[in-house]
């Protein structure tokens, strides 16, 4: 096992040096980038020590946790993916087949300073193409303070850097074992929105009740969230270096299930702004993101059904230069959603299969009046997406785990933007993507 | 004349037999062989509501009603005695449990419990640790521990 981990954790940096001359050109054209090489690689050196040092210490004990002393757990992750794509790249614009640029590897530990006081960070290092580089980056640190009341309600307080409450499976997004498939269903959980609803610093109040007739819970989330692979992402969008900065944003997640949690509903709010501040002399920008989702989860020994729905109002204002041609704003109303049906036929293995479509835009479902005001340069199926996926996990040991999906893909939406080609102006140019594209991906994590 | 009759008593037999069968073969399957066990001198009152040792289990519920801390062991996540304990006595299915431990631990919203290996290690350390709740089986109930019953 051990061998085979190394074999597929060897050879990302080896393909994807030899692979993507495109890329290291570009790494190369601005002096800054050519640091980034370096942290790069000596960040992949890095994890891989991180790595050693995880299974060296999980694999003799076999147990799932590490109690170092009393009240203090140690807890982690580490998962490689490799994907084949017949159209678009998923992690780089150049499609290389095979593609291995997407690890995750998170170590966390927590610890019960009091009964009621618990202190929590986890580190993760995360590769997922040109931007996340696997430098490591506190995902969440914080402090939590609960109480108890006559066992059936509890309130508490986070503080810190902490999760943002969006959703079923934002909360651990980045741990292979906790999701349906290896990708997200994207148009929920977009790649490249993934740094603005991931974590945040702030407070998060929390209130649970425990009833016979079940449990609701109710967290309120306050504060910064987090734009830094977005800052990067900057210049591909809108032809100009400048910084993503995130105001006060706010989220809220009311969730219910019953008290067997076979069927559970949750219904998640956010209003987030991030003001675009610009290198040039000119006003600044703002986007703004308030969506509202829907999600509803049944579970059954051997069936799991999900589906989740999302509306939303995304809007960016005085995002372009004074005389360029193309004036990037925009004000939608966009609508998401996905059906999904896991069914596991033993308790190793599951099969899975779901339906996701996104529309940006759903005033411009078509994406036709989009593509005409962009002039060509994003077409109008780089306006939706529609995914059918089907996945097969196995569940070798509670530990270790495997699956392969494959998707086919109608539309571009949701594509990052790492993805699509440079063009014209130096920004991402839509149209040399493909418009039907199958996307097949094989992973393997480990887990302790 | 007298085959049919036999057979009908034949028949009749037959069924008494199977539903006997049946109904042994159902108690059975109803017995709990499981149990939940806590550490002598923790402040819970048994027998305790279903919902409460879920939410222990569930690791919601994370003090005892003096405000000490509830430490919960378990075996891992393939042992058929984890299985047994989930389903029958906490009616929830084993992967929802899992989906929950992670949920707290990969979120930083919560902490596992504690997997041993064995049931022997479970005994131990559920008569060594104050403010522990475990499982066990139930023919292997022992006095170092305290039975815990569900109403």
């Amino acid at each position: 096992m051990t061998m085979l981990l190394f074999s597929l954790w060897n050879s990302p940096t080896v393909t994807s040096r030899r692979n993507h001359p495109s890329n290291c050109e570009q790494w190369n054209r601005p002096p800054a980038r050519k640091v980034h090489v370096c942290n790069f690689i000596s960040q992949v050196l890095a994890s891989k020590i991180v790595l050693i040092f995880c299974l060296s210490l999980s694999i003799p004990f076999n147990c799932n946790a590490f109690e170092l002393f009393d009240s203090v757990q140690i807890h982690g992750f580490v998962s490689q993916a490799m994907f084949l794509s017949s159209g678009n790249g998923m992690f780089t614009d150049n499609k290389s087949n095979p593609n291995f640029e997407f690890t995750e590897l998170g170590i966390n530990g927590s610890w019960y300073a009091t009964p009621n006081l618990r202190l929590s960070m986890q580190v993760l290092s995360r590769r997922a193409g040109r931007w996340d580089n696997g430098s490591p980056v506190i995902d969440f640190g914080l402090m939590d303070y609960s109480f108890n009341f006559d066992s059936a309600y509890r309130v508490g307080i986070r503080a810190g850097r902490v999760r943002q409450p969006y959703g079923l499976y934002n909360d651990t997004r980045d741990v292979a074992f906790t999701r349906p498939s290896i990708l997200l269903p994207q148009s929920i959980y977009l790649e490249g929105a993934r740094d603005l609803t991931i974590s945040g610093d702030g407070l998060i109040l929390y209130g649970e009740s425990t009833k016979p007739w079940g449990n609701l819970t109710l967290e309120l989330f306050g504060g910064y969230p987090r734009t830094e692979s977005i800052n990067n992402q900057f210049q591909a969008v809108f032809g100009y270096s400048g910084v993503l900065e995130s105001n006060p944003s706010f989220v809220g997640r009311f969730n219910y299930e019953t008290y067997n949690g076979r069927l559970r509903f949750a219904l998640t709010g956010a209003y987030t702004t991030a003001t675009a501040s610009k290198s040039v002399p000119s006003p600044n920008g703002l986007v703004t993101f308030a969506p509202m989702i829907f999600s509803a989860q049944y579970t059954t020994d051997k069936w799991t059904l999900t589906s989740e729905y999302d509306f939303d109002f995304f809007k960016g204002e005085n995002l372009g230069l004074p005389g360029f041609p193309i004036n990037p704003d925009f004000n939608y109303f966009g609508q998401k959603y996905y059906f999904q049906a896991a069914y596991r036929f033993n308790p190793q293995w599951e099969l899975m299969a779901r339906y996701d479509a996104m529309y940006p835009n759903s005033h411009d479902q078509s994406g036709y009046q989009a593509s005409i005001k962009s002039k060509g340069l994003s077409p109008d199926y780089s306006h939706y997406a529609k995914t059918m996926t089907v996945g097969l996990r196995w569940d070798i040991t509670p530990m270790m785990m495997i699956r392969a999906e494959y998707n086919y893909i109608n539309g571009t939406a949701w594509l990052p933007v790492q993805g699509v080609p440079t063009g014209v102006f130096g920004i991402s140019d839509n149209s040399q993507t493909s418009k039907y594209w199958d996307l097949f991906g094989l992973q393997v994590s480990i887990r302790f | 004349m007298p085959k049919i009759i036999s057979c009908y008593t034949c028949r009749f037999r037959n069924m008494a037999l199977w539903s006997l069968i049946l109904l042994f073969s159902g108690s059975m399957m109803a017995e709990e062989n499981v149990v939940a066990v806590v550490h002598y001198g923790t402040p819970v009152t048994t027998p305790i509501s279903r919902i409460r040792l879920s939410s222990i289990f569930s690791m919601r519920l994370t003090t005892w009603s003096d405000g000490s801390a509830i430490k919960v062991f378990v075996l891992p996540d393939d042992n058929p005695l984890n299985s047994t304990f989930c389903k029958q006595i906490l009616k929830l299915f084993p992967h929802q449990l899992r989906y929950a431990w992670d949920r707290l631990v990969y979120s930083g919203t919560g902490q596992a419990p504690v997997i041993l290996s064995s049931t022997q290690e479970m005994e131990n350390k559920i008569a060594n640790t104050p403010g522990a709740i475990g499982y066990l089986p139930k023919e292997k109930k022992d006095d170092n521990v305290a039975i815990l019953l569900v109403e």
